[in-house]
């Protein structure tokens, strides 16, 4: 049933790779910018402001091209533009169902690395199988996805060792003076033609190296399957101080709870998915105050086994990204790669 | 494009309300509820239940009918101690089914041997309707239940019919005064180890407290008994039923697309996870 629905999943439009190449002029990018923000919202990577509340890099809507931040990946994920962190599934008045309002804008998103673009794609393979979630498809279908690849990864970043995936309408390479660019899908090639004026085709001008992606870190092995009653273990989740930040950061992770919202009068009201951590306690709590992951320990595990073995299980895809924001914003600075690498 | 009339249309996560036809109080902290619900189900699967402003919660299918839809709930939490107060002719939300079934096709002309404790028996009282209703399709058949008291007997009706109808021992942890059924004092555990021989052809079924669950795989594989042979029922706590809020998960699968129904084989390291 689940391999059924993968190679459904990669028939499907946004699988369907058209390698045509173009090139646009780092002169004509700011102009090209322009005319989106004109007919789109645009979200990109904005950086981070240590006077002001927003503090990290994330997506946001850009108003000026110059806002964007294109040095290093953000420390924020892009799923919550997805993945609403508030969805509304319906209102409620007493017994009666009352359809929620639901704002759907095209946006155009700009500035997404592989690790985003991958995280979506797992995201995908959650939401639209066989039981597939509209409130997620719609805000897929209303976006498009321009990449913009690493070249360079930072003192965080795994990648190289998870086999990433192609997964982008269009994808951006610098190259210099230009940027080069590769075409995903059909929406990417319609959305090429639109701006004609800038992209000049060109075959053949991304080559193996501009594909490269250089790392600092690496993670040695994704066969854990022998190792879940290891003692090492313990040197991450003794430290963990189960904040949930890893979870909240990654761009993969989905899990949610769906909560009931109720006004004063006791009455109406609105029953909401807000994200969910299995780094926090009350995760697997049920009636009864029973605490099925109690020990930290088993919630530390059952993250990093969800990450690399359990997705790969049902989808036949490592989960984890290897952007390592999860190690990255952890307050105990826990290196979970550093942990597996030095198994035996 | 997704319009918001489509997702409105196609969101799984709107319940629709159906008619309480009976309200019947089965001990004192259990009550059974029957649905005027023309649902096509399977043995083993689960329906959600909804209450506006409390919440929502995966109640297990306890009857096995085209024309009616009957849950058995404990008060254990918030949700089913404001679901008690419901009256026979009150409306309630419900969406369903979920869950993978008994493959019940699969265990023609099998010996069945159906073991539950507490209120693992309800889930097991649709298959046992199932077999019911289609007796000359299975062999022998044997049920062992265990209850906390004889106060705690679930389904009293039934059992009434069920007693003539297959070989069935009851096991109770504590009797004071008269027994019922000719139930014994012990747990279902030692009744299992005492009259099941070594079957090699009967599927078994198990569903109740996890403990109760291991120890009677144990027993059962220690008598020859086939991990294949044998069902378990694991439930997490869930939202969504569909695989994608995470919470059900047991290393890596999702109690509510892979089970709550998982051949013992599959699922053999529940317990700690």
């Amino acid at each position: 049933m689940v391999k059924g629905h993968i190679e459904m999943f990669k028939k499907s439009l946004l699988f369907q790779m058209i390698m045509v190449q173009f090139t646009i002029d780092k002169g004509d990018f700011e102009g090209f910018l322009r005319k989106v923000i004109e007919k789109y919202d645009l979200i990109g990577p904005v950086e981070g402001d240590k006077s002001k509340l927003r503090r990290k890099s994330l997506f946001r809507k850009i108003v000026s091209p110059d806002e964007l931040f294109l040095e290093k990946k953000t420390y924020f994920p892009v799923k919550g533009y997805f993945f609403d962190p508030k969805e509304t599934l319906f209102e409620f008045d007493g017994d009666k169902i009352i359809d929620p309002k639901i704002e759907l804008k095209k946006k155009v998103f700009f500035g997404l690395r592989r690790c985003d673009l991958n995280g979506i794609m797992h995201q995908d393979m959650v939401f639209l199988d066989e039981n597939e979630d509209p409130f997620y498809k719609a805000r897929r279908d209303a976006s498009f996805l321009i990449g913009l690849h690493c070249n360079e990864g930072d003192d965080y970043c795994f990648c190289n060792s998870v086999e990433l995936k192609d997964f982008f309408d269009l994808m951006f390479y610098d190259k210099g003076k230009e940027y080069a660019v590769e075409v995903g899908t059909k929406k990417g090639e319609e959305f090429i033609k639109k701006f004609s004026g800038v992209f000049k085709k060109k075959d053949k001008i991304i080559t193996e190296e501009d594909r490269k992606i250089r790392n600092k870190k690496k993670l040695d092995t994704l066969d854990i399957k022998d190792n879940y009653d290891d003692d090492s273990w313990k040197k991450g989740s003794d430290l963990c101080v189960g904040c949930g930040a890893c979870t909240l950061l990654c761009p993969n992770c989905h899990c949610f709870t769906i909560e009931d919202e109720v006004n004063f009068d006791l009455k109406t009201g609105k029953r909401v998915r807000k994200p969910a951590s299995c780094q926090l306690r009350h995760f697997t709590r049920v009636a009864g105050d029973h605490v099925f992951r109690n020990e930290k320990l088993a919630r530390f595990k059952h993250r990093i086994y969800h990450q690399i073995q359990y997705f790969k299980d049902r989808h036949e895809e490592v989960f984890c990204t290897g952007c390592g924001r999860c190690i990255e914003g952890c307050p105990a600075r826990i290196d979970w790669v550093k942990i597996i690498n030095e198994m035996k | 494009m997704t319009t918001k009339e489509e997702i409105i249309k196609k969101s799984p996560y709107k319940p629709k309300l159906v008619e309480v036809i009976d309200y019947h109080r089965e001990t004192n902290d259990t009550f059974t509820i029957k649905l005027g619900w023309k649902l096509k189900h399977e043995p083993g699967q689960f329906v959600f239940c909804s209450l506006p402003g409390i919440g929502e919660a995966p109640i297990s299918i306890c009857s096995h009918s085209d024309n009616y839809v009957e849950l058995n709930i404990r008060e254990v939490g918030n949700m089913t101690r404001f679901l008690s107060k419901i009256k026979k002719g009150d409306k309630l939300l419900v969406r369903g089914p979920y869950g993978r079934a008994y493959p019940m096709d699969k265990f023609k002309s099998h010996n069945m041997i159906i073991i539950g404790g507490g209120s693992g028996v309800a889930p097991l009282k649709g298959s046992v309707e199932y077999i019911s209703n289609n007796r000359g399709d299975f062999g022998e058949v044997s049920l062992f239940f265990g209850f906390r008291t004889p106060e705690d007997v679930l389904f009293r009706k039934r059992l009434d019919v069920w007693k003539d109808e297959f070989s069935m021992y009851i096991n109770f942890d504590r009797v004071e005064g008269k027994t019922i059924y000719g139930g014994k004092q012990g747990f279902v555990t030692e009744r299992v180890k005492e009259v099941v021989g070594d079957n090699k052809d009967a599927i078994v079924f198990i569903c109740g407290p996890p403990i109760m669950i291991e120890k009677v795989a144990e027993i059962l594989i220690d008598k020859g008994f086939d991990e294949k042979q044998i069902y378990i029922s694991a439930e997490r706590l869930m939202y969504c039923g569909i695989g994608k809020c995470g919470r059900c998960m047991i290393h890596g699968k999702y109690t509510c697309l892979d089970g709550a129904v998982f051949r013992y084989d599959e699922l053999k390291d529940y317990k700690d996870d």
